[in-house]
C-alpha cells in the first residue's frame, strides 16, 4: 500500500470543480472599467473638480468599509473593490462643485446605512449610493442641485430649461450636446455617451441584466412617446428625457444592482418598467426635475413583491 | 439570450468533442481496491487468497446489482467493511489455468427475456437496476454526461459493434415499447432499426431530466425511463467478450490532456493518472466523475469503480479557490443560469443557516443537481453542496429514488465511493 500513498497533499472541495472564473473582485473591475469612459468625459467637461469629488468619495467609502469590518469583527472585504465602485457611483450623482464636507457626509452615510449595517455587500435591500444621495438630497437640497452649484458653467440644465423656460427653448438643445455631456447635471450622470458605452460593455460581460435595462428605458420612453404623440400642445421628444438627468446612469448602473432588483426574467422586466414609469410620473407631475434616483428607491422597495412573479420550477405542475 | 450574455463561454461545455479514437487499454494495475459495500463475500475468499481475472468474489443481495469479480492476477491483501484490496502478482501456471477455465457466457445467445434475464446479467457483473426500468418508453442518453468527458462519440461512432450488441440486449431486457436514442444534434447517425432523436448538446443538456424533456417536450413525464450510454456499452462489452464485467470506460483529463481508456475495476487514481502521464502537484484536486458533478478524492490510492465516468485533475490555480465561509453577494448569476428555474441563492442561504424547511418552499426537490449554480457563483460558494446538504437533511433523495436519475446515482454517489 505504501507504494501508492506518497506524501502529496491534494485539495478537497465541493463540486463543481470547474468555475467560470468570475469573482466579486473581477466584477468590480468590470464595473470600474465601464465607468471609466464617463469619468474621462466628466474630466473633460468639468475639469479637476470632478476628479476631486470622485477621489474623495472613493477614499471615504473605502475607509468606512475598512473601519466597519474592523469594528464588527468581520472578515475584511475591502479587497473586493466594491467600495470603490460605490464611491465612484455615489460621486457620479453629485454636482462637480460639491463642497468636500458634502461628499464626506454622503459617502459615509451611503456605506454605513446603505451597506455595512445590513451586513455587507449584497445584503442591502436598497441601493448603496442612492442611500447617500437621498440623505443629502433631503438634508441639503440646495447643495445637491447641480443647477445651483454650477453657476460658473456655460452649460445649461436641460430639465430646468424644460420646466421653467418651456418646450420651445428645450427643443433647441441638441441631442449631440446631451450625449457629449455638455449639460448641467450631476458630474457623472450627465456623461451620457460614456455611460452608454460602459453600460453596453457591462451587458455583454453579463454583469448586468438586459431585462432591467431594457425595462427601465422602455418605461421612460413609452409613456413619454405616448404623451408626445397624443398631446395637442407641443411636447418634448421622449429621447430628451432619456438623455437628461440620471436616467442612463440609473438604468445601467444603479437599477441593475443585483441585490436590489428581482432575479427572474419577467420580474426584472416589470421592475425595470416600474422604475421607468415612476420617472415619467415624477417628471410629469412631481416637483423634482430628474426623479430617476427616487424612482429606483421606490421600485427597489417593491422587489420582494416582484420576486413573487416567478416561473414554475422544473417539473412542478 | 443566456448564451449571448456570457454565462457559459467555456467551449468545453459543448458536449460534442469530436473525439473519435478507439478507447485505449488502461494500465495493468499493480494494486486495486474493489468496492464491496453491501456485498457478501463468497465462502473461501479471504486474506491471502490468490485471485485471477474474472474470478467470482462476492454477491450483492439486491437483484439489480451485479456480482463482484477479481479484475487481475494477484493476492487479496485485506478485506474490510467497504473494500477488498488486491495486490498484483505474476500468475503461476495454476492461476493461469484457473483463469482459462472460467466459463464463457454468450449472453446474446441466451433465450431469456425481460425479468428472467436479470439474474443472468447479474452473474456477469452487470447492474440492471436502471436498465430494466418499468416504463413504456426508454430513452438512451447518448451524450457525454459532463463537460470534459469525451467517451460518448467513440461509443456511438467507433465501437459500433459493442453498441449494437448492447442495444440488442437492452431491447431484450427492457419492457419498454419504444427505445429512443437521444443523440447530440450535430451527430447524424443511424443505428439499425432504433429511433434516433437529436437533442441539444450544450451542458446541462446531458442531465437526464433535460434529455427527457428534449425528447418528449415535457418535464418529468410519467412512463419514461432513461438509461446512460455508459451502461449500454457495459452490456455490449460483456456480450462481445462473453466474460464478466471487470472493466469500465473513463475519460482521463487535465487542463492540457484528455483521453479515453478501458480501465480495470478498482484501479487507483494515482496509477491511472500516472499512466496517462498527468503530473500531480501538491494542491491539485483529483476529481472522480465529471468536473461539474463529481467528487474530489483525498488520496492517490482511491479507486475507480464500474460506474465511474471520468477522472480529472484540476490544477491548483486554474480555478479560483473556494475560501471558507463566503457570503452570497446576491449577484443573481445562479438564478439566471439554473435550468430548473430555481433560486439557488435562496436555497443555499437557507441551507447555510439551517433553515432546511424553507428550502421546500423554494422547490428544492426540482433541483437537477447540474452544478451550474456553483460554476457561475462569483462568491465561489459551494452552492450545489449546500443544496445537497439541505436535501439530505430533509430526507429528499430525488437522485436516488427516481428511475430518471438512476445513472447519476450510480456515478456520483453509490458506486463511485470506495
Ligand atoms: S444544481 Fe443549481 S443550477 Fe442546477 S438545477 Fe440545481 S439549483 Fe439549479
Ligand atoms: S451566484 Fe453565488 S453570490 Fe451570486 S446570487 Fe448565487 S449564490 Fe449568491
Amino acid at each position: 500500500m505504501s507504494a501508492h500513498t506518497n506524501s502529496l497533499l491534494f485539495a478537497m472541495s465541493a463540486p463543481p470543480y470547474w468555475h467560470c472564473g468570475r469573482t466579486v473582485c473581477k466584477r468590480s473591475m468590470d464595473q470600474l472599467l465601464a465607468l471609466a469612459p464617463a469619468m474621462v468625459m466628466a474630466l473633460i467637461n468639468w475639469g479637476l473638480p470632478a476628479l476631486r469629488v470622485v477621489a474623495l468619495s472613493v477614499v471615504v467609502c473605502v475607509l468606512v468599509e475598512v473601519v466597519c469590518c474592523a469594528i464588527m469583527h468581520r472578515r475584511q472585504t475591502v479587497h473586493d473593490f466594491s467600495a470603490v465602485v460605490t464611491g465612484v457611483l455615489f460621486a457620479f450623482l453629485l454636482p462637480a462643485a460639491a463642497p468636500w464636507w458634502l461628499v464626506v457626509i454622503g459617502a459615509a452615510c451611503a456605506m454605513l446605512f446603505g451597506k455595512m449595517l445590513f451586513g455587507g455587500l449584497g445584503d442591502n435591500p436598497v441601493s448603496t449610493p442612492l442611500i447617500g444621495w437621498a440623505i443629502l438630497f433631503v438634508s441639503f437640497p440646495l447643495f445637491m442641485d447641480p443647477n445651483v452649484m454650477q453657476l460658473a458653467s456655460d452649460y445649461e440644465d436641460p430639465l430646468a430649461v424644460l420646466k421653467y423656460l418651456g418646450v420651445a427653448r428645450a427643443q433647441e438643445i441638441s441631442l449631440v450636446d446631451l450625449l457629449l455631456g455638455r449639460q448641467i447635471a450631476a458630474l457623472g450622470a450627465g456623461q451620457i455617451g460614456g455611460l452608454l458605452v460602459g453600460g453596453v460593455y457591462l451587458l455583454f460581460r453579463g454583469v448586468i441584466r438586459w431585462q432591467i435595462v431594457l425595462g427601465m428605458l422602455a418605461g421612460v420612453l413609452i409613456p413619454f412617446a405616448f404623451v408626445h404623440s397624443l398631446a395637442e400642445t407641443a411636447t418634448i421628444t421622449p429621447t430628451f428625457h432619456l438623455f437628461t438627468g440620471s436616467v442612463v446612469l440609473c438604468a445601467f448602473f444603479i437599477a441593475t444592482e443585483s441585490n436590489i432588483a428581482p432575479t427572474h426574467s419577467l420580474a426584472m422586466i416589470l421592475y425595470g418598467l416600474t422604475c421607468g414609469i415612476l420617472v415619467f410620473l415624477i417628471r410629469s407631475y412631481g416637483s423634482y426635475t430628474d426623479g430617476a434616483p427616487f424612482a429606483i428607491l421606490v421600485a427597489s422597495l417593491l422587489t420582494p413583491y416582484f420576486d413573487l412573479v416567478r416561473p414554475k420550477p422544473f417539473g412542478v405542475r | 439570450m443566456k448564451e449571448l450574455f456570457t454565462m457559459l463561454t467555456d467551449p468545453r461545455f459543448h458536449l460534442v468533442s469530436n473525439v473519435r479514437e478507439r478507447f485505449g487499454q488502461g494500465p495493468e494495475p499493480t494494486y486495486v481496491r474493489l468496492n464491496r459495500e453491501g456485498f457478501s463475500i463468497d465462502a473461501g475468499i479471504k486474506k491471502k487468497t490468490l485471485v485471477h481475472p474474472y474470478m467470482h468474489l462476492a454477491t450483492h443481495p439486491f437483484a439489480g446489482k451485479g456480482d463482484l469479480f477479481a479484475p487481475m492476477y494477484g493476492e487479496i491483501t485485506d478485506i474490510t467493511e467497504r473494500s477488498v484490496f488486491v495486490r498484483h502478482m505474476e500468475p503461476t501456471e495454476e492461476m493461469k489455468a484457473a483463469c482459462e477455465a472460467e466459463p464463457m457466457t454468450d449472453i446474446l445467445a441466451c433465450e431469456e427475456r425481460g425479468e428472467a434475464l436479470v439474474p443472468v446479467l447479474k452473474a456477469m457483473g452487470l447492474n440492471t437496476k436502471s436498465l430494466g426500468q418499468e416504463c413504456e418508453t426508454l430513452i438512451v442518453n447518448c451524450q457525454n454526461p459532463d463537460p470534459g468527458v469525451t467517451w460518448a462519440e467513440p461509443m456511438l461512432l467507433t465501437h459500433t459493434r459493442t453498441l449494437a450488441a448492447g442495444l440488442t440486449m437492452l431491447r431484450r431486457l427492457s419492457r419498454a415499447q419504444r427505445i429512443i436514442l437521444a443523440v447530440p444534434e450535430e451527430l447524424k447517425i443511424k443505428v439499425h432499426d432504433f429511433e434516433v432523436v437529436p437533442v441539444p448538446s450544450r451542458y446541462p443538456a446531458s442531465v437526464n431530466a433535460l434529455v427527457v424533456k428534449a425528447v418528449t417536450g415535457r418535464e418529468r413525464p410519467d412512463g419514461i425511463g432513461i438509461v446512460g450510454l455508459h451502461n449500454v456499452w457495459s452490456l455490449g462489452h460483456v456480450a462481445m467478450t462473453r466474460k464478466p464485467l471487470i472493466e469500465t470506460v473513463i475519460t482521463i483529463g487535465s487542463l492540457s490532456f484528455t483521453g479515453n481508456y478501458i480501465v480495470r475495476d478498482g484501479s487507483t487514481v494515482g496509477e491511472l493518472l500516472k499512466f496517462a502521464r498527468v503530473t500531480l502537484s501538491a494542491g491539485d484536486t483529483i476529481v472522480r466523475g465529471g468536473p461539474l458533478r463529481g467528487e474530489s478524492v483525498d488520496k492517490q490510492d482511491r479507486s475507480i469503480t464500474k460506474g465511474a465516468t471520468g477522472l480529472f485533475l484540476v490544477e491548483k490555480g486554474s480555478v479560483a479557490p473556494m475560501i471558507g465561509h463566503s457570503p452570497c453577494v446576491s449577484c443573481g448569476s445562479c438564478v439566471a443560469i439554473c435550468p430548473a428555474r430555481l433560486r439557488p441563492d435562496m436555497l443555499s442561504r437557507y441551507a447555510e443557516f439551517g433553515l432546511h424547511k424553507r428550502c421546500l418552499e423554494q422547490y428544492i426537490s426540482s433541483c437537477l443537481e447540474c452544478g451550474l449554480c456553483g460554476y457561475v457563483c462569483i462568491a465561489r460558494r459551494p452552492v450545489l453542496q449546500y443544496i445537497r446538504l439541505a436535501k439530505a437533511k430533509l430526507g429528499i433523495s430525488v437522485l436516488k429514488t427516481e428511475g430518471l436519475y438512476a445513472q447519476e446515482e450510480a456515478t456520483t454517489t453509490g458506486e463511485a465511493r470506495s
